[in-house]
């Protein structure tokens, strides 16, 4: 296994800190993570109970409220 | 009183999926998070007048989900999901390999983040607000925002034992992997 200098690791960490730009973009694994994270709850399977929910207080509109 | 418009209801249905993906990160719980999400949909129904046309639709209606999961909270004394001892056991997250994370232990560490750090970093880094929505989103300053997620950031890297974030380079993985605490 290669072994790291001191000054590589500084290096490193410098850069790391220049390329803050998007700290979650693409180059970022944990930006990549949360995203997949993310993407999959988004393209869950939406149960039918929002549409029925939504055309049920459509048929239900409240009386008109003043205010 | 105004009638619900046809353009709502259909923005309202097509929000869904994200605020059934927003919920899940909050609860961490499917269920919870499908009633969070009726919640936030009668209570957008109700108040769809207050919406002005032309606003971010999406951010309206996080901020009405942010703040029904809020006040459910608080209302239930705050049954503790403390998930961290739980988690810390079962996660033994070996060195993410390049690329390789898994996400089961992702989502397993994501649980491990307080909430306002984990909201954070979902509406920054995955739901595709800006920082200044986030803000407006959850009622607070930017730079509020920006600390969170950074602390969020740093808090994932720690449990998943991923470090140097921006460089791929295996040399450095695995100098970090095999040398320990050297720093």
């Amino acid at each position: 296994m290669k072994k790291m200098t001191k000054d590589t690791m500084a290096g490193a960490a410098g850069r790391r800190r220049a390329g803050s730009g998007d700290p979650l973009g693409p180059n970022s694994e944990i930006g990549r993570k949360l995203k997949q994270y993310y993407d999959e709850l988004v393209s869950d399977h939406v149960p039918d109970r929002f549409a029925q929910l939504l055309s049920q207080l459509e048929r239900t509109e409240p009386a008109p409220k003043k205010d | 009183m105004t009638a619900v418009s046809q353009s709502f209801k259909t923005d309202l249905l097509g929000s869904i999926p994200s605020l059934r993906a927003f919920a899940v990160s909050l609860t961490q719980n499917a269920d919870k998070a499908d009633d969070l999400v009726q919640e936030t949909l009668v209570k957008a129904w109700d108040k769809h007048e207050s919406f002005q046309p032309g606003t971010n639709l999406k951010a309206w209606l996080f901020t009405i989900l942010r703040n029904e999961f809020y006040s459910q909270m608080r209302k239930r004394g705050r049954e503790v999901q403390d998930s961290d001892g739980i988690m810390t056991a079962r996660l033994a997250v070996h060195p993410a390999q390049h690329g390789q994370l898994d996400l089961k232990d992702f989502r397993g560490a994501l649980e491990q983040l307080p909430e306002d750090q984990r909201e954070a970093i979902i509406l920054i880094g995955a739901s595709g607000f800006s920082y200044e929505e986030a803000a407006e989103i959850c009622g607070c300053a930017v730079g509020t925002i920006k600390s969170r997620v950074s602390r969020a950031r740093t808090r994932l890297q720690e449990i998943l034992k991923i470090s140097g974030e921006d460089e791929y380079g295996p040399d450095a993985i695995s100098a970090q992997v095999t040398g320990s605490n050297a720093a």
